[in-house]
């Protein structure tokens, strides 16, 4: 694994960014002053920063309900995020799109979803459009094991194998689509990885709370797909800390179930724990990553909250390119 | 009543072997189906018994739906099915604990349904209760591919004394290892030093990465590590020694070889040098830093501060051959 | 230079042009090349009506054969759209958007909105549209007024074959998304159609017949039955104006009420449902915009709100006809 200590440095800020930003979104979502749904991504960092540190450029994610994350590890600025969820001109959607349609298309991230099931069709997209132009990048579809039940994932998962496209699938099996168990919602005792025996692509189950094991795994599923072999399956066991939504009050859940997780699992305990032991990376780096991150926060909260709402005008804009 | 144990772990083969090399995979409905043929075997002997513990990977779940509606279907003649009350964490914690478990409430055989993995985890608890060993891993080598139904009847025929276990038993090696003299568990088949800083996927498949490897025993007909061994050497699962290999990576090393390191991937690994390695005999790795691979996957991260110590050990586990045990039940007629 | 061609081989010329002039336009839809991965002819249907045909000898790949999976394949085809390129996705039947409406209306449709601007989605959905096939209930709808509802969707609904060609060749340029309607029964009219590359814009309507008396607004098929009409009202001195928008988004919106302000009387004839369909609309934007100039109350003739029926008398009687638009047209007539 090519994680030298700059990579590793990077897998730790992009982690704590997206804790951080949904620890603070939380906060700030109780106090009202955000509308709309928000879907919180923390605890799963891990998957996110393990798929997409694997990831150039050249590459596309499509994302789903929970999509901060995603949008994070793959670069989208975190202050326009910020200033989305908020609605403000500034967002990285102008405040027409909000915390379920952040996207960036420049940065390759095709957006979040309010659609389940609504990202892998047009991944299959982005793996046709990379293989006919020859750009050499791989797309990959992030779903929840809700997303993983629609038809559409489904249909993508046939679709990839046949057109032996660049694409890789990453179900985010959380435990829960809203409050329905995936164990018992997804055939197969709720793992979603057997489906892949059944369309003739590799499926790999991994510790969604391990950074190692996704990003070494992922980087394989990448330059196979980058080399013209073909779609791969990865299903990522993982947890959410928070609700389905925000104001979700998880009484589905079992109880003290995110307290265990939260001291047994924590992807960003683990990593800094393994980094650590061996001193190539000190406490001190991490504060300081630690402190410039709670900074970046801070001043996207601010700034969110100080920018103006779109003007009137912006109502009528950006249906179409010309009409 | 008698007895018998299961332990069927949901998460083998399914890791990112299939990903590298098609490895194959078996769906958590084919290990469903796996156990309820050894049930219609051991029932088929008279079992009374049969424990599991519950896992979160869907087996017992399944299981129970499919004894639900087995009742209604046909006449009952499988053993009735006790779940282990116990915590379950979905770690490598929970088989441990499910072995001591049996043990305790008698378990006479355990029937193990897993990878190497797997087989490495219940010999550390299981004592003396002899194994019958199903491969539903892929790149197995400790346990073999079996028809359950007929593994069912073996471990069910070993269990109710219909053979002589002294005869139909195999006694195996395993390696011990200490990290700063803290034993772990240790394994049936390997030991392997990688320069690996991580252990991420925990399957070793980059032989550049290889620098040490400890076998206790290496057919030529393996797959993974083992087959090393087995192309050089070759040592019998009875043998009192083991095998110690020095390996480096092929432009620095002494000697070239193309081994099947994994199912569908055969590559090149680089030799230093082989030496037989004695019963008991103290060892501590050479690498400063890296992660050891314990029966073929990365288990402990170790840096320079750390030491590791491997020694070869008489007191594996105890296996059931199948074959013997029909063979004599042939012989006796017991299931006419 | 202009020669008499059919519809379908002016939307094949349209294709064919357009995708020999701009290598980032790729085809996907089910049997669009037909049996290309079969034992038989590669190129043996070229689509259901054999549209198609002969284009993948000339392009290869840049034609897809797709499953049976709308889902799949049309949220592909917007995917691409916007990673560079510029698909011509057919979806057999209009009908069918009930299987993958979700990627149109919700992901398509909404990007550029959505994402701040930032998208540009230029796909093309070639889709069937209409009755008199036979077809019964679920091949033969005329649902383009779904699309046209939705903010974010272009719908082109062309009568000839002239601008069946010009149209789509402005659809595969259009840099949004457009829902492309061929009306089945017009595959076979002939028209004089220009070999070389043209585009029509959207939103202009076609004067297909000038007038002072009433304003017939036709759409798709409808064009023709109203212009049949139209001729026999002109032997009684009834001069008719028709209006064929041509796209009902974006809609020619003072065309026709320029027109109505001149006539001071509409009837508008359309084969989509009544409830919120096209005529419902036309009439409402007639009324909210032209009310002082109408002379009297506005006809619609559409079908009844009622499915498609199989039946061929029933289906006839389903359809609006000459006669039906004629009495409409009278009764506008007489009034004011």
């Amino acid at each position: 694994m090519d994680l030298n200590r700059q990579k590793l440095l990077e897998a730790y800020e992009m982690m704590k960014t997206i804790r951080e930003f949904e620890d603070r979104v939380h906060v700030e979502f109780a106090t009202g002053e955000i509308s709309g749904f928000v879907h919180l991504y923390a605890g799963e960092e891990a998957s996110a920063a393990g798929v997409c540190l694997q990831l150039d450029d050249r590459d596309k994610i499509a994302s789903t309900h929970r999509g901060h994350g995603h949008c994070i590890a793959k670069g989208v600025e975190v202050k326009g995020m910020m200033a989305e969820i908020y609605g403000k001109q500034i967002g990285t959607c102008r405040g027409k799109g909000g915390s379920m349609h952040i996207a960036d298309l420049d940065k390759g991230m095709m957006g979040a979803n309010g659609i389940v099931g609504g990202g892998p069709p047009l991944i299959c997209g982005a793996g046709l459009a990379a293989k006919t132009l020859g750009t050499g990048g791989v797309a990959v579809a992030f779903v929840g094991d809700g997303g993983s039940n629609q038809g559409t994932t489904l249909e993508s998962l046939n679709l990839a194998t046949i057109w032996n496209l660049p694409c890789i699938f990453v179900v985010e099996n959380n435990g829960y689509a809203e409050t329905t168990p995936s164990k018992w919602s997804v055939s197969l005792s709720g793992n979603a990885v057997d489906r892949a025996a059944g369309f003739g692509m590799p499926g790999v189950v991994l510790d969604g709370h391990d950074f190692f094991a996704v990003y070494e795994t992922a980087g394989e599923a990448v330059d196979r797909a980058r080399n013209g072999g073909g779609p791969t399956l990865i299903e990522c066991k993982l947890n959410r800390y928070y609700g389905h939504f925000e104001g979700d009050t998880q009484t589905y859940r079992g109880p003290d179930e995110v307290k265990k997780v939260r001291e047994a699992k924590d992807c960003l305990a683990l990593f800094s724990e393994k980094v650590t032991r061996d001193g190539t990376i000190s406490g001190a780096d991490l504060q300081e990553i630690d402190d410039r991150v709670m900074q970046l926060i801070e001043d996207s909260v601010v700034e969110a909250k100080a920018a103006p709402k779109p003007p009137a005008a912006d109502l009528l804009t950006d249906v179409y390119v010309s009409y | 009543m008698t007895t018998i144990g299961i332990l069927a772990n949901p998460a083998a083969a399914r890791d990112v072997r299939r990903l590298i090399a098609r490895a194959s995979s078996i769906s958590i409905a084919e290990r469903c189906a796996i156990v309820q043929r050894a049930l219609t075997g051991l029932g088929a002997v008279g079992i009374d018994r049969v424990l599991m513990m519950f896992d979160r990977g869907g087996i017992v779940s399944g299981l129970e739906r499919a004894i639900e509606h087995h009742r209604r279907d046909v006449p009952l003649r499988w053993p009735e099915l006790e779940i282990l009350e116990m915590p379950v964490t979905g770690e490598a914690r929970d088989t441990l604990k499910a072995v001591q478990l049996m043990r305790r409430k008698d378990a006479k055989v355990i029937m193990v349904l897993g990878g190497d993995g797997t087989h490495r985890l219940v010999a550390h608890e299981c004592g003396t209760i002899p194994l019958v060993c199903i491969s539903t891993g892929t790149n197995n080598v400790f346990p073999e591919f079996q028809e359950s139904t007929v593994a069912g009847i073996a471990a069910g025929a070993v269990a109710k004394g219909l053979v002589d276990r002294n005869e139909v038993c195999r006694q195996n090696k395993r390696l011990g290892i200490r990290v700063n003299g803290q034993p772990q568990i240790g394994a049936l088949i390997d030991i392997c030093i990688t320069s690996d800083n991580w252990i991420g996927s925990r399957a070793v498949w980059r032989t550049e990465n290889l620098r040490e490897l400890y076998l206790t025993f290496a057919e030529p007909d393996a797959i993974g590590l083992s087959s090393i061994g087995g192309l050089l050497k070759p040592v019998g699962r009875e043998a009192e020694e083991g095998l110690v290999i020095e390996l480096g990576p092929c432009d620095t090393s002494r000697q070239k070889l193309e081994v099947p390191i994994a199912p569908g991937l055969i590559e090149p690994v680089g030799i230093n040098g082989v030496r037989r390695l004695m019963m008991e005999e103290p060892g501590r790795i050479r690498s400063r830093s890296g992660t050891v691979a314990l029966d073929g996957e990365r288990e402990i991260e170790f840096a320079k501060n750390d030491t590791v110590e491997i020694v070869l050990e008489r007191d594996g586990p105890l296996t059931v051959d199948v074959s013997k045990v029909m063979k004599k039940l042939a012989t006796k007629g017991r299931l006419s | 230079m202009a020669r008499t061609i059919t519809f379908k081989e002016a939307i094949h010329e349209a294709l064919d042009q357009e995708m020999a002039r701009d290598e980032t336009v790729i085809m996907m839809g089910e049997d669009i090349v037909g049996g290309l991965h079969a034992d038989g002819e590669d190129d043996a249907w070229g689509g259901v009506l054999g549209i198609t045909k002969g284009l993948y000898a000339k392009y290869g790949d840049r034609l897809l054969d797709t499953p049976i999976s709308e889902s799949a394949f049309i949220g592909a085809a917007v995917g691409a759209a916007t990673c560079g390129l510029r698909p011509v996705a057919e979806l057999m039947f209009i009908d069918f958007m009930g299987v993958c409406f979700d990627q149109i209306f919700n992901q398509a449709a909404k990007f550029r909105y959505m994402f701040g601007g930032k998208a540009e989605t230029p796909v093309v959905i070639r889709t069937m549209v209409g009755a008199g096939f036979r077809a019964a209930a679920q091949h033969s709808q005329g649902l383009y007024p779904v699309f046209t509802h939705i903010p974010g969707l272009k719908v082109v609904l062309p009568s000839t074959p002239y601008d069946a060609k010009g149209l789509l060749i402005q659809s595969i340029r259009d840099n949004d998304p457009v829902i492309f309607c061929e009306h089945k029964l017009l595959y076979s009219i002939e028209g004089d159609v220009p070999e070389e590359s043209y585009a029509i814009p959207f939103g202009e309507a076609n004067f297909v017949r000038e007038g002072d008396d009433v304003t017939v607004v036709a759409l798709g098929g409808m064009v023709h039955v109203a212009g049949e009409a139209a001729e026999k009202l002109a032997g009684d001195g009834i001069q008719c104006e028709i209006i064929d928008p041509r796209t009902t988004s974006p809609l020619d919106e003072d065309s026709i009420i320029e027109s109505v302000e001149k006539t001071g009387r509409l009837v508008v004839v359309d084969e989509s449902s009544p409830r919120c369909g096209m005529a419902a609309d036309i009439a409402s934007l007639v009324a909210t915009q032209a009310f002082d100039s109408l002379k009297g109350p506005i006809q619609n003739v559409t079908p009844p709100h009622t499915p498609v029926p199989f039946c061929d008398e029933l289906e006839d009687l389903y359809i609006p006809d000459a006669a039906q638009v004629e009495t409409a047209v009278r009764r506008v007539a007489a009034g004011g």
